[in-house]
């Protein structure tokens, strides 16, 4: 039986002549830079993060001449990740804030996640009710803290928090008639239910700037809700709320899953308010894990440490990513 | 079959240039002693890398135009980093030996880099001569396992005198210009300095503790306690030691004094330098660099502004310092006799090394240049040097710990914070420093 295989240059000829050629010819011209740039700027740095991440490497010895792997820098195996369930008093300092780091990034993540579905959720159902153009001013207001850079966001929430000159201490001296200076990021013994008062800091600066985010994206998905649907449910006798509660969130489900994962997603992965606004304090309350791989990379040169918690900070978002696609998968789609 | 090899040694040549594209030190420079002679006249062109500081290049480059007027067969071409980009550049352009010919080094890391630098030669200076020369704290950082691998520029201090708000304190009926001959009329004076309101600090009379501040002024109580904390072979640390507890139960007196609460000044929070430019501090410790950085924008508390010497637990007013910044020369380099010959006409030479002390304002790290004419010179350029240089001679290098930053951000600092804000006991703080410090030599 004769071959149907083309090989070599007609298969070439074939792939990339004619009009389907020409095609892939454009596709490949304009994917390729980009692919490229994920390639080197992407794919490269996250497969050296997995390799460094079982290398006791530190750029200040010095290794083999293959990538600087070895001799100084000698290949541990697991024994970094062996060495995060060190659990001991006596575990060495950099596990210990690694326990810390993970405790405040689990900690961060699951208030701010349904504090952000809780706040942009009936915000953006209020300004999709609004009428002509307030709804564009609203709009407008809410997302313009996205645009904000971080660091501006979180020198703004210093002066605002700020014990002696802060506006909130002044409003509070103001209303008790009795000078406060609370410490709202420095006090490692403000506590609210057990959660450091820095972090709820950092949390409101947080949402401040993150809001706009979710508004925008739920305003979308509330819009592309059919007005028959609800009309549907109003010619049934549903009330107002029973036609949210029952028509409206169910159809939200798959942007409420989306919006869940993005803010999961880069609520992990904050560094510059925690960098910015506690520097970790006090006493680590606030060491998000962010920080901590920064500071064991670059500060301490740890690489293959940093490296190794990167490997978990990854795991660990991947992980509860999948596990919220589970619970929030839609069953059906309109 | 062909095709699949073919596609197989195509990978493998891939995989080779990635691998000599990515390798550190494959290149071969010569190591550690590739360093070569250039002939006394031969044409030499020396690289030079400095961290980015208007007053120090500007003062380098100064200077590197007259060493090049005299030597014109040498050209001397600079670099400059920002601070954090200059030591991320330090630490992987020295193992790949892709380093300039003369590096700027802050003394205290110069021995974590000794491996790809170059030894002094001993026609530029023995160890012995350059010890004498030079203030032990300052060449203490240049000096690794017995042998001299630069030197320094400047003496960098943080503790031994404080500044002192004159306009408050003359407010307030504090004559406190001649200094305090104990620790008790200090805390006096500190405590008149601090205003309150409602039972809140406002204005603190003294603070302390900031990171550096805190940290500095706890291992300087313990040698002026007649202890130490460093073993004589830098290979251990004792911390828990009565003197560490006598330096803390100082520092807490202060804190029980009312003189101020280390919850609302501290390291993130009134850091000392504001806190004093902005009046909410009468007195804080920090090293003279501080007031030409504010003096801009400040010019009331600058000009109101005097250093004063604290007291002393013993009677000798010893301390920890750094090792400030310096010259050192790359093992690679192909010029190391010309680069030498640079490095000393910038550091050895008493009236070059004045000029960059008085273009940069920093105390001298030369003993000749902390006494006489000298000494009365840059006092007359920088009057807040006065009350520094009667100390400088008691300096005690800090050590060549195996990470400095990590024993005084991450160990020593959060723990003697937590203690003075009630967080941690001084037994449990003590106990857990000298454990910690010691994890670092792992």
């Amino acid at each position: 039986m004769a071959s149907a295989t083309i090989e070599g240059p007609e298969r070439k000829h074939r792939f990339f002549g004619g009009r389907q050629g020409a095609q892939r010819r454009f596709v490949a011209a304009v994917l390729s830079p980009a692919l490229a740039y994920m390639a080197v700027f992407l794919l490269l740095p996250i497969g050296w993060a997995f390799v460094l991440a079982f290398f006791d490497f530190s750029p200040r010895r010095t290794g083999s001449p293959f990538l600087g792997l070895g001799l100084d820098n000698p290949f541990v195996g697991l024994e970094h990740f062996t060495r995060m369930f060190d659990f001991s008093k006596t575990a060495p300092l950099e596990v210990r804030q690694f326990h810390t780091a993970l405790k405040v990034t689990l900690l961060f993540a699951f208030i701010v996640v349904p504090l952000n579905l809780a706040i942009t959720l009936p915000l953006a159902a209020m300004v999709e009710s609004v009428r002509g153009r307030w709804k564009v001013l609203y709009r407008t207001v809410f997302f313009l803290p996205v645009l904000t850079s971080a660091v501006g966001v979180a020198i703004i929430w210093l002066f605002v928090l700020h014990p002696q000159r802060g506006l909130l201490n002044g409003v509070i001296s103001r209303v008790t008639g009795r000078f406060t200076a609370t410490a709202w990021t420095t006090d490692p013994d403000l506590l609210f239910l057990g959660v450091p008062i820095a972090l709820f800091a950092i949390i409101v600066a947080y949402l401040w700037q993150d809001i706009g985010f979710n508004l925008v994206i739920f305003i979308a998905a509330l819009q592309a809700i059919p007005d028959s649907v609800k009309d549907a449910a109003r010619v049934d006798g549903a009330s107002a709320w029973q036609t949210f509660r029952y028509i409206t969130l169910p159809l939200l489900k798959p942007t409420i899953l989306l919006a869940s994962v993005l803010t999961m997603i880069s609520a992990f992965q904050v560094f510059d308010l925690f960098q910015v606004m506690t520097m970790g304090g006090p006493g680590d309350q606030t060491r998000a894990l962010s920080l901590d791989i920064y500071e064991s990379a670059f500060r301490y040169q740890r690489m293959g440490w940093a490296a190794a918690v990167s490997v978990v900070l990854f795991l660990l978002v991947f992980t509860i990513s999948i596990v919220q696609s589970r619970f929030l998968r839609p069953n059906w789609e309109y | 079959m062909t095709r699949r090899l073919t596609r197989w040694q195509a990978f493998g040549v891939a995989l080779l240039m990635l691998g000599s594209a990515c390798t550190f030190g494959a290149e071969d420079t010569g190591g550690p002693d590739g360093g070569g002679t250039a002939a006394p006249d031969e044409p030499v062109t020396l690289r030079i890398w400095t961290h980015q500081n208007k007053s120090f290049n500007q003062g380098l480059k100064d200077l590197a135009a007259e060493y090049e007027a005299a030597n014109p067969n040498v050209t001397l071409e600079f670099d400059t980093f920002d601070y954090d980009s200059y030591i991320q550049t330090l630490q992987t352009a020295l193992p790949a030996g892709t380093e300039a010919d003369i590096l700027q080094m802050f003394g205290t890391w110069t021995c974590s880099y000794a491996d790809n630098l170059s030894p002094v030669p001993a026609d530029i200076s023995s160890l012995a001569d350059a010890q004498s020369a030079f203030f032990e704290a300052p060449i203490g950082g240049y000096t690794c396992d017995d042998a001299l691998y630069g030197f320094p520029q400047e003496f960098n201090i943080e503790y031994g005198a404080t500044l002192l708000n004159t306009a408050t304190a003359d407010a307030a009926g504090v004559d406190a210009s001649a200094g305090w001959a104990s620790w008790d009329e200090f805390m006096a004076d500190a405590k008149t300095l601090t205003e309150t309101r409602d039972g809140v600090i406002t204005r603190t009379g003294y603070h302390f503790t900031s990171a550096d501040a805190l940290v500095y002024s706890f291992f300087s109580l313990i040698l002026q306690g007649g202890g130490q904390f460093l073993a004589d072979d830098g290979a251990s640390f004792t911390i828990d030691t009565p003197e560490a507890r006598e330096a803390i139960a100082l520092m807490q007196s202060m804190v029980d004094e009312g003189i101020i609460d280390p919850e609302l000044f501290n390291d993130t929070a009134n850091w000392v330098g504001d806190c004093y430019f902005e009046e909410a501090c009468a007195m804080g410790l920090v090293g003279p660099w501080v007031v030409p950085e504010y003096s801009t924008d400040f010019p009331e508390v600058a000009a109101a502004t005097e250093y004063v010497a604290l007291p002393t637990l013993s009677g000798t007013p010893d301390f920890v310092a750094d090792s400030g910044w310096g010259l050192t020369v790359s093992a690679n380099s192909p010029a190391q006799n010309v680069a030498w010959d640079f490095v000393r006409f910038m550091t050895l030479d008493p009236v070059n090394a004045a000029a960059w002390n008085t273009a940069t304002g920093t105390l001298p790290a030369l003993k000749t240049n902390g006494e006489g004419t000298a000494q009365q010179e840059l006092i007359a350029d920088y009057p807040h040097f006065e009350a520094w240089f009667p100390i400088l001679e008691h300096g005690q290098y800090v050590g060549n710990l195996p990470d400095r930053d990590l024993l005084w951000y991450e160990i020593a600092y959060p723990h003697l914070l937590s203690v003075l804000q009630g967080g941690e006991s001084v037994e449990d703080a003590l106990a857990a420093m000298e454990s910690e410090a010691n994890d670092t030599f792992r």
